[in-house]
């Protein structure tokens, strides 16, 4: 006989709410939180006004400032560009397009510190870009410039991955009701495509500045590491490391912490007004 | 004055969708498109629209009102569109979507913005959406979405309203609703209207004239009366309502069916032959008493839910099973039981020419 289910028991359908619920928050515990929270606790051995002299000292805020200038321009310019790649892949055939769509990727896979030599070598003087460019007289190697281009490549893919699906998902009848209504193709793009990509292009261009933001590998070996000119964040704090100063170095890495999260968190309250029409209540 | 369309021909790799349309649509009038799937309505249409362009560009021909529009691009034929699944732009508010027709015109035609304004709210209040105006279109039903996307269409005053299957993605009584209000709403604006569908009884319903289509060509275009009463060929026939065959002989001008002989203008005057005859489930009688020629059959089944009762015959002389309709009263007078013999009177009785099976 089937035992009586207890009444005070909610039915679900899909079974392990509670285990698995348990399981992510476990694991997000241990993984991610219990790390964070000895930045903060490694920090609290300084006392306020040694804290803040640490995070206001000028070669920290220079850093700042470059790292999360940088970043932001760096995952800008991705965010066009990469729009422009998903747009070709999505949109046209051509001969070698499995190709391309798998060097979009290449940046994930790269180790970070190769990508950095490669890329120092590339715009040196006398790399096969820098030699073209000095000419000019833009200099690559070991300056801002640099670490922009370092964080660019990067970037890309995250922009390129998070937009090509709902590029490929949109309705072509959209596209023909707004031109039979009298747009023309820039009307139609601007008007029609590109509102429906703005959420996925938020979510790439957060994805690409959270990247940029705690990248080294690629950066250092481009950067040249001026102190107050191309120096980022992480390698301050890693100096501080050098020299044994975990109260200072977590104290930078307190700052990077949190203007990050409120970044990252502005974006996603930006994503979810950009989507807001997606919503099914009936009121 | 009219929309018209010549000699078009349009294929999709080795399926021809179009074989050499040619279609004329009074103004004001509201044109059904009427076919099976892959029988090529919603590519005339969309031909009309400039979403398509025909493959024979020297011989094909759209014409607006006279004017060749057959190279010209969708976006400058003023043809409201609308689409089956409504294809409304989600990220704007019912309100900026019926304004966008309006709004993407060059700033030397655009109207100023209280033009626009009170044009969407008249717009608003004719589809009877008026609170609805701040709404994203994730917040309608199936049937509202379908009128702001009309109401879309409608703003951009198009020389001929397109609609592919308008409700075909809306349940049976929305779709009967909405199908009426069309009719009452071209009926206000007399705007040229063609529309698509694979429903027989909207075609009938709602529209001036009917063109049926097969395979790519016009099989038969009239008002829904002509095309009822006098459909051109058995594809018509059947697929304008229900069809029983019965077959039988031609003899002296009439038709022969299990012994009894049924008057058939189709065949007054055609040598003897055997024959086959078309004939819908409500034009039988079903009696106990021969009143004229009538053959037998007994009854299989009999089901009386619904506005009309339904009877399942079989003919005794040749074992065809057939259908009849009959009103509750006839079917009360009658009582069938399965495994009675009654006798069957014929009415209307068609006879085409070519081969043609169903």
């Amino acid at each position: 006989m089937a035992k009586p289910l207890s009444r005070s028991k909610k039915i679900r359908v899909l079974p392990g709410f509670k285990l698995t619920l348990g399981f992510t928050l476990f694991y997000l515990g241990l993984i991610v939180l219990i790390p964070l929270a000895a930045v903060f606790w490694k920090t609290s051995t300084l006392t306020w006004p040694q804290f803040w002299h640490t995070i206001t000292m000028p070669t920290a805020m220079a850093s700042y400032r470059l790292t999360f200038g940088a970043s932001f321009l760096a995952a800008l310019v991705n965010a066009f560009f990469g729009l422009i790649v998903a747009w070709v892949l999505v949109r046209y055939e051509f001969v070698g397009k499995k190709l391309v769509d798998a060097l979009v990727d290449l940046p994930f896979a790269l180790p970070t510190a190769v990508a950095g030599i490669t890329l120092a070598a590339l715009y040196s003087k006398n790399g096969w870009v820098g030699q073209l460019l000095e000419p000019l007289g833009i200099k690559a190697a070991n300056t801002q410039l640099g670490i922009f281009i370092a964080l660019t490549f990067i970037g890309l893919p995250f922009i390129v991955r998070t937009v090509q699906p709902i590029l490929e998902d949109l309705d072509p009848e959209l596209e023909e009701a707004a031109s039979s209504l009298g747009a023309n193709r820039w009307q139609v793009f601007w008007r029609v495509i590109l509102p429906m990509l703005t959420p996925a292009l938020l979510t790439g261009f957060a994805l690409a500045f959270a990247r940029a933001l705690g990248e080294y590998g690629s950066v250092i070996f481009i950067a040249g590491n001026i102190p107050m000119k191309t120096q980022i964040t992480p390698v301050v704090i890693m100096g501080e490391l050098d020299m044994f100063d975990y109260g200072k170095a977590t104290a930078l890495a307190v700052v990077m912490l949190v203007v990050s999260f409120v970044l990252l968190l502005t974006i996603n309250v930006l994503q979810w007004w950009t989507n807001r029409y997606n919503t099914t209540s009936l009121a | 004055m009219s929309v018209e369309v010549k000699n078009i021909t349009k294929k999709f790799g080795s399926f021809t969708a179009l074989d050499n349309v040619s279609l004329k649509v009074e103004s004001g009038e509201l044109v059904a498109l009427l076919g099976p799937s892959g029988s090529g309505k919603t590519t005339l249409l969309r031909t009309i629209a400039g979403l398509e362009f025909p493959d024979n560009p020297g011989e094909a021909q759209v014409l607006f009102y006279g004017e060749d529009v057959t190279q010209i691009p969708a976006s400058e034929r003023k043809a409201g569109f609308a689409f089956q699944h409504y294809a409304l732009f989600r990220h704007m508010s019912v309100f900026e979507n019926i304004a966008f027709g309006l709004r993407v015109r060059p700033r030397s035609t655009r109207p100023p913005e209280a033009d626009i304004r009170a044009r969407v709210d008249k717009l608003l209040k004719l589809i009877q959406l008026e609170p609805m105006a701040k709404r994203f279109p994730s917040q309608l039903s199936g049937g509202q979405r379908q009128r702001v996307a009309l109401a879309r269409a409608l703003a951009v005053e198009p020389k001929v309203l397109l609609l592919d299957e308008p409700f075909g993605a809306l349940d049976a009584k929305v779709r009967k609703e909405l199908r009426r209000w069309l009719r009452q709403l071209h009926d206000e604006i007399h705007v040229t209207t063609l529309f698509v569908t694979h429903d027989q009884e909207e075609a009938l319903e709602v529209s001036d004239r009917v063109a049926i289509l097969r395979a790519g060509k016009i099989e038969q275009i009239g008002t829904p009366e002509e095309i009822y009463d006098k459909p051109a060929s058995p594809f018509v026939y059947d697929f304008l309502g229900n069809v029983n065959l019965f077959s039988g002989r031609v003899k002296d001008g009439a038709m022969v069916i299990g012994g009894a002989e049924f008057a058939a203008p189709d065949v007054a005057g055609e040598p003897d032959s055997e024959a086959v005859a078309f004939v819908r489930p409500h034009d039988i009688r079903v009696t106990r008493q021969p009143g004229g020629p009538a053959l037998t059959a007994q009854v299989i089944r009999s089901n009386a839910a619904g506005p009309v009762a339904n009877l399942e015959l079989k003919r005794l002389d040749s074992g065809e099973l057939f259908a009849v309709q009959l009103t509750k009263e006839l079917f009360q007078e009658l009582s069938p039981k399965p495994g009675e013999h009654v006798f069957v009177e014929l009415k209307n009785v068609r006879i085409f020419g070519d081969d043609y099976s169903i």
